[in-house]
């Protein structure tokens, strides 16, 4: 795999995967933003859904927590792209990490689909009487697709 | 011990109960370490404003003890699965006893300012920033005693 080798090879990409330090402290920083952000992205979905949170509008719930998704998706996705840069040759006929990185892409239609339906238009879903379906299906299949993208993510690594 | 060979030939055998495990252990402690890091962040005054503090702990309790025990179980099961490699381990007791401090922490100081009627904003930040402090260290060290062998 030439272009996998290119990439792994860049200095410092090579230096980054032969740290003792920096390799699991991007790492750890991976999971610690799995562990914040994701904990936000559960509790907005289930408030979508009705579960809980109930005495909190949908607005409020979308809206402060959305510059922190924001950040922590960010730094996350960053440093998975560094972890897995650095290991470019293993992770190139990895078909775990392929699949991860089809249902980020799944994330990212999810986004272009429910953004304009749902989590622009809170303010619409708080008059509702009941939450409409429209914003359930869209819980629901962002709690499918972040929990695949977990397991995918896990599983990247017992593949040889 | 029976228990702890059987537990440890269950993982050793099958690369996907091992697997699972991890799963659960890491998924659990993600739903955990969330779950706490938002009561942290409305008591840093970073979301959630129009909710007090206690009630959001009311929200999420349930949830952060249901996880933390998925995470402690799947995690006697992966060390019972080790002993050896985690007996010699450097920074695995480390990570236990910051686990410990962060258990104690949570359910005496975090939680007793967390639902307090009125407290100081300087308290609370502080006892969140604290609390965020505390099982981000544990996350490092759970990586860390996989790396520094």
């Amino acid at each position: 795999m030439p272009t996998a080798h290119s990439i792994q090879s860049i200095g410092s990409l090579t230096a980054f995967s032969e740290s003792v330090l920096a390799y699991p402290i991007v790492l750890s920083i991976h999971l610690a933003c799995i562990a914040l952000f994701g904990g936000m992205i559960l509790a907005t979905n289930l408030r979508l859904l009705g579960l809980t949170f109930n005495s909190l509008t949908i607005t409020e719930m979308v809206t402060s927590l959305r510059p922190w998704k924001r950040v922590g998706g960010t730094i996350m996705i960053a440093m998975g792209l560094l972890l897995a840069a650095s290991k470019a040759e293993t992770y190139a006929p990895n078909p775990f990490f392929w699949t991860k990185m089809i249902i980020l892409g799944l994330i990212g239609v999810h986004a272009l689909i429910f953004r304009p339906i749902v989590y622009s238009k809170t303010e619409e879903l708080d008059r509702s009487p009941v939450i409409p379906a429209k914003a359930k299906v869209s819980a629901i299949l962002s709690l499918v697709l972040w929990t695949s993208m977990f397991v995918m993510g896990r599983l990247i690594a017992y593949w040889d | 011990m029976p228990l702890q060979n059987a537990v440890a030939d269950a993982l050793n055998n099958s690369e996907w109960v091992f697997a699972l495990a991890e799963c659960v252990h890491i998924g659990g402690f993600a739903v955990a370490i969330g779950s706490i890091a938002l009561v942290d962040f409305r008591m840093l005054n970073l979301g959630l404003r129009r909710e007090t503090t206690a009630r959001i702990l009311r929200y999420t309790e349930l949830w952060t003890l249901i996880a933390l025990l998925f995470v402690v179980f799947s995690g006697v099961a992966l060390f019972l699965s080790q002993t050896d490699i985690y007996r010699v381990n450097l920074i695995f007791p480390l990570k236990m006893y910051v686990l410990a401090a962060a258990l104690i922490y949570n359910f005496t100081v975090h939680r007793k300012v967390a639902t307090l009627q009125n407290p100081s904003p300087v308290v609370s930040k502080l006892v969140a920033i604290v609390s965020l402090l505390l099982w981000v260290t544990v996350v490092f060290g759970g990586i860390f005693t996989g790396f520094l062998v």
